[in-house]
């Protein structure tokens, strides 16, 4: 495992991968700092770039944007007061009380160094977990890929704040999106509507770019007018001196809260499509709860900044585990990566690690060595970084826009893919109106084909449908299925008992 | 505006374009021919997804009409609310249908002109230029978007991008 690793590290200092990591760590670090720009449409814009590359190339640059990402939201979360994504909300809470009180360089290298060692830790278990657990699913048969598959969704929709059955329909409308076109097991057409695009099928890129893309610009262009005026020329005034060892002493020395607030970063990231958003609030709540000092909570506590930071980036690594060892992905980010795979002629899932060695470790130190590479970034970067958040939405969102065409044209070069790409913008930015949430859906259109092929497979072995709660593992993964919704509707109910509204439309985590 | 209270909430109306939209998929599976090689036909797996969406929009419709009955004053307020809103959805209809002819003038003109003319317009729509400078601003984003993009994914990343049928541009 050393050696591959090591391998895998001297390949990505070669210029021709290191190149690509540097640059998308550096647009990760930027469109993570900007608000209004999630690092799932940072990844989409730098997707099609992607296509004219290596596998290896792409992923690095890919991996690279989302360490960059998770690390540089963290900036306009301490010295704006905006979080750049959902995902450093927690750390805005002490981050910007710090920086207001005269100390913006703690605030955000503290943010820094955490992110960089929670990252770091992930690390550790990414590389060791992904290989044994990847071993353990080559164990699973059509019965359990197929059960698998079935909590992934169960749990996802099940975790939806706002409704369970919104969570449930979401996921089901994923799945509904994979049945129209064609079979996938025998490729005879089925529910076409006598539209000719729908005959193969409707690739799940296009649905995912316009998904997201959409969802997050449509929404943002209604609030552009009422939107509050970052304060930059203060911000730019800001002193972001500050002395690196006391900052990394300061961290050192509350271990509890690094590796707790990591340790809940990776579970987090492990379970599918739930997302650093959740990460960082679970840690920072856990943080407060663990804390001598509660009350300093929300007025520049330390602590608060490093559980948020250092979960969020030990979530990238758990969302890595899950899409290398089972081919889920864990959240947007890791399903663009799916989707780059799946360009290149790459099979996800548990052979991924063993038929694909070089590749997988090559993953491994991408992750590994994006974190000094953000490091190196920052150390360069900072004192302009708040001059570049703040470029303009009207200069943004038509570059991203023009992009996201790009991605999806570049798929097989027709415009039928951009047509879907709009339908889906339409479709996913009306889901968010309503309240339904963006990452069950997405999942099910992912994993809509696999638990549909999955499943044939099982009955074409043994007709018996009985055997998929007979075999203990696909028994065992469709109970935690079943107990997943029952647990999210008892905690609803319990919720409504006492009388707390439930949020009908909430922040939508892009 | 009417003061009359919805029947159906956002929700409600959801629910049922799902149930709707479901059964209705549902009945063309019907028809779909077994398959000699395979023990359930094409139609099984999407029978089940479908009937569990159709059931999942009942619920959903079910549940919104009874809390539109049991809390028939907030319902109301959020009904008036939801209305007053319209006109800011005007600016996200206007993209979308800016979009629209982006992508139909994008086969007849070439990605080029029309990735030009729609960076330009949207940008106009969404910070209208007031100065020379802001001008030459939409100007610069329009031709790097349009030109300065075409030539990398085509240069060095052999992505080829559409030429327009009219223009051959």
């Amino acid at each position: 495992m050393f050696e591959l690793l090591g391998n895998g590290i001297a390949t990505l200092m070669d210029l021709k991968y290191l190149v690509p990591l540097v640059i998308g760590t550096f647009i990760g670090v930027i469109g993570g700092a900007l608000p209004g720009i999630t690092i799932t449409m940072t990844i989409i814009v730098v997707l099609p770039f992607t296509f004219g590359l290596e596998p290896l190339q792409g992923l690095a640059a890919m991996i690279g944007v989302y360490v960059g990402g998770e690390t540089g939201g963290l900036i306009t979360s301490c010295l704006l007061g905006i979080p750049g994504k959902p995902s450093s909300v927690a750390t805005m809470f002490d981050g910007f009380p710090m920086s207001r009180r005269g100390e913006p360089g703690r605030a955000v290298w503290l943010g820094v160094y955490a992110s960089l060692i929670g990252g770091l830790l992930g690390a550790v278990v990414l590389v060791a977990s992904t290989g044994p657990l990847a071993r353990l699913a080559l164990e699973f048969g059509p019965w359990e890929y197929f059960s698998l598959f079935i909590l992934a969704l169960s749990m996802v929709a099940g975790l939806v704040e706002s409704s369970m059955v919104k969570g449930l329909i979401a996921g089901g409308l994923g799945l509904v999106v994979t049945v129209l076109g064609n079979d996938p097991v025998m490729g005879k057409e089925r529910l076409t509507l006598g539209i000719t695009t729908l005959e193969g099928g409707i690739p799940f890129l296009p649905v995912l770019i316009g998904t997201f893309a959409f969802a997050q610009i449509m929404s943002d262009i209604e609030k552009l007018g009422s939107e509050q005026q970052l304060q930059t020329e203060a911000a730019q005034k800001l002193n972001l001196a500050v002395s690196h060892v006391k900052v990394i002493w300061e961290i050192l020395t509350r271990p509890f809260v690094l590796l707790w607030a990591s340790f809940i970063g990776l579970v987090v990231g492990v379970l599918p499509a739930i997302g650093g958003s959740a990460a960082n609030m679970l840690a920072y709540d856990q943080a407060k709860k663990f804390s001598k000092t509660p009350e300093q909570f929300g007025k520049g506590a330390p602590e608060g900044i490093i559980a948020s930071e250092a979960s969020n980036n030990a979530n990238v690594a758990g969302s890595l585990v899950t899409i290398m060892a089972f081919g889920i992905p864990g959240d947007a980010v890791t399903a663009v990566m799916l989707g780059a795979l799946t360009i290149h002629g790459i099979q996800s899932g548990p052979l991924f690690v063993t038929q694909n060695g070089p590749l997988a470790y090559g993953m491994f130190a991408a992750y590994i060595l994006a974190h000094p590479v953000v490091l190196m970034i920052l150390a360069v970067l900072m004192r302009w970084m708040i001059r570049i958040v703040t470029v303009p939405k009207s200069v943004l969102f038509p570059m991203v826009l023009v992009l996201c065409v790009i991605g999806a044209y570049a798929l097989g070069n027709t415009m039928s893919s951009v047509w879907i790409l709009l339908v889906f913008g339409v479709f996913g930015y009306v889901m968010v109106k309503l309240g339904f949430p963006l990452a069950p859906f997405i999942l099910g259109v992912i994993l809509g084909d696999q638990i549909e092929i999955n499943m044939i497979r099982a009955l074409m072995t043994d007709p018996d449908p009985m055997q998929f709660f007979l075999r203990p593992i696909s028994g065992v993964l469709l109970l935690a299925s079943v107990l997943s919704v029952a647990a999210a509707i008892w905690q609803h109910m319990r919720q409504q008992r006492r009388g707390g509204n439930l949020p009908q439309e909430a922040d939508a985590d892009f | 505006m009417s003061s009359e209270r919805s029947v159906l909430g956002k929700d409600g109306w959801a629910g049922l374009v799902v149930l709707i939209s479901s059964s209705v998929l549902f009945l063309l599976t019907i028809g779909l021919p077994d398959m000699p090689l395979v023990p359930v036909g094409p139609g099984f797996y999407p029978r089940i997804v479908l009937g569990l969406t159709a059931f999942l929009g009942l619920w959903l419709l079910v549940a919104d009409y009874r809390l539109q009955q049991r809390h028939s004053a907030q319902a109301r307020s959020s009904t008036s609310q939801s209305i007053s809103n319209v006109s800011k959805y005007k600016a996200v209809v206007m993209h979308f249908s800016l979009f629209a002819v982006y992508i139909a003038a994008m086969a007849p003109f070439g990605f080029r002109l029309a990735s030009f003319a729609y960076v330009a317009a949207s940008s106009c729509l969404l910070d209208p230029p007031k100065s020379a400078k802001a001008w030459l601003r939409v100007l610069v984003l329009a031709s790097v978007a349009a030109f300065v993009t075409f030539f990398i994914f085509e240069r060095y990343l052999a992505v080829l991008l559409p030429r327009g049928r009219w223009t051959s541009f």
